[in-house]
Protein backbone atom coordinates (compact mmCIF):
# COMPACT_ATOMS: atom_id res chain seq x y z
CA UNK A 1 0.00 0.00 0.00
CA UNK A 2 1.50 3.37 -0.95
CA UNK A 3 2.72 5.50 1.91
CA UNK A 4 0.21 8.29 1.19
CA UNK A 5 -2.72 5.84 1.47
CA UNK A 6 -1.35 4.60 4.81
CA UNK A 7 -1.11 8.23 5.92
CA UNK A 8 -4.71 8.95 4.88
CA UNK A 9 -5.86 5.87 6.80
CA UNK A 10 -3.91 7.03 9.84
CA UNK A 11 -5.36 10.55 9.62
CA UNK A 12 -8.90 9.17 9.35
CA UNK A 13 -8.45 7.01 12.47
CA UNK A 14 -6.89 9.92 14.39
CA UNK A 15 -9.71 12.26 13.32
CA UNK A 16 -12.33 9.72 14.40
CA UNK A 17 -10.53 9.30 17.74
CA UNK A 18 -10.24 13.08 18.18
CA UNK A 19 -13.99 13.38 17.67
CA UNK A 20 -14.54 11.07 20.63
CA UNK A 21 -12.66 13.57 22.81
CA UNK A 22 -14.22 16.67 21.22
CA UNK A 23 -15.61 17.92 24.55
CA UNK A 24 -12.03 18.21 25.82
CA UNK A 25 -11.00 19.86 22.54
CA UNK A 26 -13.38 22.76 23.24
CA UNK A 27 -10.70 23.96 25.68
CA UNK A 28 -8.37 24.47 22.70
CA UNK A 29 -10.96 25.92 20.35
CA UNK A 30 -14.32 27.05 21.72
CA UNK A 31 -15.95 26.89 18.26
CA UNK A 32 -15.84 23.10 18.47
CA UNK A 33 -18.78 23.43 20.89
CA UNK A 34 -21.04 24.02 17.86
CA UNK A 35 -20.16 20.55 16.61
CA UNK A 36 -20.47 18.74 19.97
CA UNK A 37 -24.24 17.99 19.81
CA UNK A 38 -23.93 16.90 16.17
CA UNK A 39 -20.93 14.71 16.95
CA UNK A 40 -22.86 13.20 19.84
CA UNK A 41 -25.50 12.12 17.31
CA UNK A 42 -22.83 10.84 14.88
CA UNK A 43 -21.25 8.62 17.50
CA UNK A 44 -24.69 7.45 18.66
CA UNK A 45 -24.79 5.51 15.36
CA UNK A 46 -21.87 3.35 16.54
CA UNK A 47 -22.31 3.25 20.33
CA UNK A 48 -25.07 3.01 22.95
CA UNK A 49 -23.56 6.03 24.82
CA UNK A 50 -24.90 4.86 28.20
CA UNK A 51 -23.89 7.69 30.53
CA UNK A 52 -22.22 5.70 33.28
CA UNK A 53 -20.08 3.86 30.73
CA UNK A 54 -18.59 6.97 29.18
CA UNK A 55 -15.11 8.05 30.27
CA UNK A 56 -15.45 11.33 32.13
CA UNK A 57 -12.98 13.73 33.65
CA UNK A 58 -13.09 17.40 34.57
CA UNK A 59 -16.76 17.67 33.64
CA UNK A 60 -16.17 16.38 30.12
CA UNK A 61 -17.22 13.03 28.68
CA UNK A 62 -16.21 10.90 25.74
CA UNK A 63 -18.67 10.55 22.88
CA UNK A 64 -18.60 6.75 23.13
CA UNK A 65 -18.34 4.22 25.95
CA UNK A 66 -15.04 3.08 27.45
CA UNK A 67 -15.04 -0.11 25.37
CA UNK A 68 -15.57 1.69 22.08
CA UNK A 69 -12.96 4.28 23.07
CA UNK A 70 -10.54 1.39 23.59
CA UNK A 71 -11.43 -0.12 20.21
CA UNK A 72 -10.85 3.12 18.31
CA UNK A 73 -7.70 3.91 20.32
CA UNK A 74 -6.36 0.47 19.41
CA UNK A 75 -7.18 1.06 15.76
CA UNK A 76 -5.42 4.44 15.79
CA UNK A 77 -2.41 2.90 17.54
CA UNK A 78 -2.17 0.10 14.93
CA UNK A 79 -2.57 2.55 12.05
CA UNK A 80 0.33 4.59 13.47
CA UNK A 81 2.58 1.51 13.65
CA UNK A 82 1.59 0.40 10.16
CA UNK A 83 2.87 3.71 8.76
CA UNK A 84 6.33 2.30 9.28
CA UNK A 85 5.82 -1.45 8.95
CA UNK A 86 4.74 -3.70 6.10
CA UNK A 87 3.01 -7.02 6.37
CA UNK A 88 5.07 -9.85 4.97
CA UNK A 89 2.56 -12.57 5.82
CA UNK A 90 -1.25 -12.56 6.04
CA UNK A 91 -2.29 -12.79 9.71
CA UNK A 92 -4.25 -15.92 10.51
CA UNK A 93 -7.92 -15.30 11.24
CA UNK A 94 -7.70 -17.18 14.55
CA UNK A 95 -5.82 -14.26 16.13
CA UNK A 96 -8.83 -12.01 15.49
CA UNK A 97 -11.05 -14.43 17.38
CA UNK A 98 -8.48 -14.81 20.15
CA UNK A 99 -8.26 -11.03 20.58
CA UNK A 100 -12.08 -10.87 20.86
CA UNK A 101 -12.22 -13.43 23.71
CA UNK A 102 -11.39 -11.01 26.58
CA UNK A 103 -14.03 -8.57 25.31
CA UNK A 104 -16.70 -11.23 24.94
CA UNK A 105 -15.82 -12.65 28.36
CA UNK A 106 -15.99 -9.21 29.96
CA UNK A 107 -19.43 -8.52 28.47
CA UNK A 108 -20.63 -12.00 29.46
CA UNK A 109 -19.32 -11.84 33.03
CA UNK A 110 -20.53 -8.36 33.95
CA UNK A 111 -23.93 -9.08 32.34
CA UNK A 112 -24.20 -12.14 34.60
CA UNK A 113 -23.29 -9.91 37.54
CA UNK A 114 -19.99 -11.62 38.37
CA UNK A 115 -18.54 -8.13 38.72
CA UNK A 116 -19.63 -4.55 38.14
CA UNK A 117 -18.88 -2.87 34.84
CA UNK A 118 -15.32 -1.58 34.91
CA UNK A 119 -14.34 1.18 32.48
CA UNK A 120 -10.68 0.16 32.71
CA UNK A 121 -11.37 -3.48 31.81
CA UNK A 122 -13.76 -2.40 29.05
CA UNK A 123 -11.15 -0.01 27.66
CA UNK A 124 -8.34 -2.61 27.75
CA UNK A 125 -10.42 -5.35 26.12
CA UNK A 126 -11.52 -2.87 23.46
CA UNK A 127 -7.93 -1.73 22.96
CA UNK A 128 -6.82 -5.32 22.29
CA UNK A 129 -9.61 -6.05 19.81
CA UNK A 130 -9.25 -2.66 18.10
CA UNK A 131 -5.51 -2.92 17.61
CA UNK A 132 -5.64 -6.52 16.33
CA UNK A 133 -8.84 -6.01 14.31
CA UNK A 134 -7.33 -3.04 12.52
CA UNK A 135 -4.51 -5.28 11.24
CA UNK A 136 -7.08 -7.42 9.41
CA UNK A 137 -8.85 -4.38 8.04
CA UNK A 138 -5.51 -2.99 6.88
CA UNK A 139 -4.61 -6.29 5.24
CA UNK A 140 -7.99 -6.45 3.48
CA UNK A 141 -7.66 -2.84 2.26
CA UNK A 142 -4.12 -3.55 1.09
CA UNK A 143 -5.27 -6.53 -0.99
CA UNK A 144 -8.26 -4.56 -2.30
CA UNK A 145 -5.87 -1.85 -3.38
CA UNK A 146 -3.71 -4.43 -5.20
CA UNK A 147 -6.82 -5.95 -6.84
CA UNK A 148 -7.95 -2.55 -8.11
CA UNK A 149 -4.44 -1.77 -9.33
CA UNK A 150 -4.28 -5.08 -11.22
CA UNK A 151 -7.83 -4.66 -12.54
CA UNK A 152 -9.09 -7.87 -10.94
CA UNK A 153 -12.91 -8.23 -10.65
CA UNK B 1 -23.56 -2.03 11.03
CA UNK B 2 -20.44 -4.22 10.55
CA UNK B 3 -22.41 -7.22 11.80
CA UNK B 4 -25.25 -6.40 9.39
CA UNK B 5 -22.76 -6.27 6.52
CA UNK B 6 -21.30 -9.62 7.62
CA UNK B 7 -24.83 -11.07 7.71
CA UNK B 8 -25.40 -9.72 4.18
CA UNK B 9 -22.30 -11.59 2.94
CA UNK B 10 -23.47 -14.80 4.59
CA UNK B 11 -26.97 -14.47 3.12
CA UNK B 12 -25.57 -13.76 -0.34
CA UNK B 13 -23.56 -16.97 -0.18
CA UNK B 14 -26.55 -18.94 1.09
CA UNK B 15 -28.82 -17.50 -1.60
CA UNK B 16 -26.36 -18.51 -4.32
CA UNK B 17 -25.49 -21.82 -2.58
CA UNK B 18 -21.88 -20.92 -3.01
CA UNK B 19 -18.85 -22.19 -1.12
CA UNK B 20 -16.45 -20.37 -3.42
CA UNK B 21 -14.21 -17.63 -2.16
CA UNK B 22 -15.88 -14.24 -2.39
CA UNK B 23 -14.02 -11.40 -4.09
CA UNK B 24 -13.00 -8.35 -2.10
CA UNK B 25 -14.82 -5.99 -4.46
CA UNK B 26 -18.06 -7.92 -4.01
CA UNK B 27 -17.67 -7.89 -0.22
CA UNK B 28 -17.02 -4.14 -0.15
CA UNK B 29 -19.94 -3.51 -2.52
CA UNK B 30 -22.31 -5.58 -0.37
CA UNK B 31 -21.07 -3.84 2.77
CA UNK B 32 -21.52 -0.41 1.19
CA UNK B 33 -24.99 -1.31 -0.08
CA UNK B 34 -25.99 -2.61 3.35
CA UNK B 35 -24.84 0.69 4.86
CA UNK B 36 -26.57 2.75 2.20
CA UNK B 37 -29.86 0.93 2.65
CA UNK B 38 -29.63 1.26 6.42
CA UNK B 39 -28.89 4.98 6.03
CA UNK B 40 -31.73 5.48 3.56
CA UNK B 41 -34.38 3.69 5.59
CA UNK B 42 -33.09 5.07 8.88
CA UNK B 43 -33.18 8.64 7.58
CA UNK B 44 -36.60 8.32 5.95
CA UNK B 45 -38.13 6.71 9.04
CA UNK B 46 -36.58 9.27 11.37
CA UNK B 47 -37.85 12.19 9.26
CA UNK B 48 -41.28 10.62 8.90
CA UNK B 49 -41.65 9.83 12.61
CA UNK B 50 -40.47 13.33 13.55
CA UNK B 51 -42.96 14.83 11.09
CA UNK B 52 -45.87 12.88 12.55
CA UNK B 53 -45.03 13.02 16.26
CA UNK B 54 -43.18 16.40 16.31
CA UNK B 55 -40.83 14.73 18.77
CA UNK B 56 -37.30 13.41 18.51
CA UNK B 57 -34.04 13.21 20.45
CA UNK B 58 -33.32 16.91 20.05
CA UNK B 59 -36.72 17.91 21.44
CA UNK B 60 -36.71 15.46 24.35
CA UNK B 61 -33.08 15.91 25.39
CA UNK B 62 -32.89 19.69 24.89
CA UNK B 63 -32.96 20.48 28.66
CA UNK B 64 -30.04 18.07 29.18
CA UNK B 65 -28.21 19.62 26.25
CA UNK B 66 -28.64 23.06 27.84
CA UNK B 67 -27.26 21.80 31.16
CA UNK B 68 -24.35 20.11 29.42
CA UNK B 69 -23.40 23.22 27.45
CA UNK B 70 -23.71 25.39 30.56
CA UNK B 71 -21.04 23.27 32.29
CA UNK B 72 -18.44 24.02 29.58
CA UNK B 73 -15.74 26.47 30.73
CA UNK B 74 -16.19 28.74 27.72
CA UNK B 75 -17.31 32.29 26.99
CA UNK B 76 -21.02 32.82 27.60
CA UNK B 77 -21.46 34.16 24.05
CA UNK B 78 -20.48 30.88 22.37
CA UNK B 79 -22.60 28.86 24.77
CA UNK B 80 -25.59 31.13 24.17
CA UNK B 81 -25.09 30.88 20.39
CA UNK B 82 -25.04 27.08 20.49
CA UNK B 83 -28.09 26.92 22.73
CA UNK B 84 -29.96 29.39 20.48
CA UNK B 85 -29.10 27.34 17.40
CA UNK B 86 -30.43 24.11 18.87
CA UNK B 87 -33.37 25.89 20.46
CA UNK B 88 -34.46 27.12 17.02
CA UNK B 89 -34.11 23.56 15.65
CA UNK B 90 -36.16 22.27 18.58
CA UNK B 91 -38.84 24.94 18.05
CA UNK B 92 -39.06 24.19 14.32
CA UNK B 93 -39.53 20.50 15.03
CA UNK B 94 -42.05 21.09 17.83
CA UNK B 95 -44.03 23.47 15.61
CA UNK B 96 -43.73 21.98 12.11
CA UNK B 97 -42.32 18.51 12.70
CA UNK B 98 -39.46 19.39 10.36
CA UNK B 99 -36.15 21.26 10.42
CA UNK B 100 -33.77 21.71 7.49
CA UNK B 101 -30.74 21.81 9.79
CA UNK B 102 -31.77 18.59 11.53
CA UNK B 103 -32.64 16.83 8.27
CA UNK B 104 -29.36 17.84 6.67
CA UNK B 105 -27.24 16.71 9.62
CA UNK B 106 -29.22 13.45 9.84
CA UNK B 107 -28.66 12.84 6.13
CA UNK B 108 -24.93 13.61 6.21
CA UNK B 109 -24.31 11.58 9.37
CA UNK B 110 -26.23 8.50 8.25
CA UNK B 111 -24.93 8.47 4.68
CA UNK B 112 -21.30 8.75 5.77
CA UNK B 113 -21.14 6.59 8.89
CA UNK B 114 -23.37 3.69 7.83
CA UNK B 115 -21.73 2.92 4.44
CA UNK B 116 -18.21 3.29 5.88
CA UNK B 117 -18.91 0.88 8.74
CA UNK B 118 -20.79 -1.37 6.32
CA UNK B 119 -17.73 -1.53 4.06
CA UNK B 120 -15.50 -2.27 7.08
CA UNK B 121 -17.88 -5.07 8.10
CA UNK B 122 -17.78 -6.40 4.54
CA UNK B 123 -13.97 -6.47 4.45
CA UNK B 124 -13.61 -8.10 7.85
CA UNK B 125 -16.48 -10.52 7.22
CA UNK B 126 -14.91 -11.52 3.91
CA UNK B 127 -11.81 -12.80 5.66
CA UNK B 128 -13.89 -14.91 8.03
CA UNK B 129 -16.09 -16.28 5.24
CA UNK B 130 -13.22 -17.06 2.87
CA UNK B 131 -11.30 -18.74 5.67
CA UNK B 132 -14.36 -20.88 6.41
CA UNK B 133 -14.93 -21.66 2.70
CA UNK B 134 -11.27 -22.54 2.29
CA UNK B 135 -11.54 -25.02 5.16
CA UNK B 136 -14.80 -26.46 3.70
CA UNK B 137 -13.18 -26.94 0.30
CA UNK B 138 -10.13 -28.59 1.87
CA UNK B 139 -12.40 -30.97 3.80
CA UNK B 140 -14.36 -31.69 0.59
CA UNK B 141 -11.23 -32.70 -1.28
CA UNK B 142 -9.73 -34.81 1.53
Amino acid sequence: MPRFVKLILFLITILWLAGIFSEWLTRINGDILYAVPILRYTYSLVCHQIKDRLISRGGFETMVCARCTGIYTGAAFSSAILLFLNFKKRPEIKYLFISAIPLVLDVFLHTLGVYHYSKSIAFMTGLLLGSVGFLYLYEALNRLFIDIKNGIK
Amino acid sequence: MPLAAFAALLLEQKANRSIEKMSRKKAVSLGLLTGLFAALFGTILEIFITLITRQNDIVTTFPELQKMIDTFPLAGEIKQDVISLFQSVRNEIAEHGFSWFYTFSLFVNNFIVDPVFGAIGGLLGLQIINNRNNNSQNNFYE
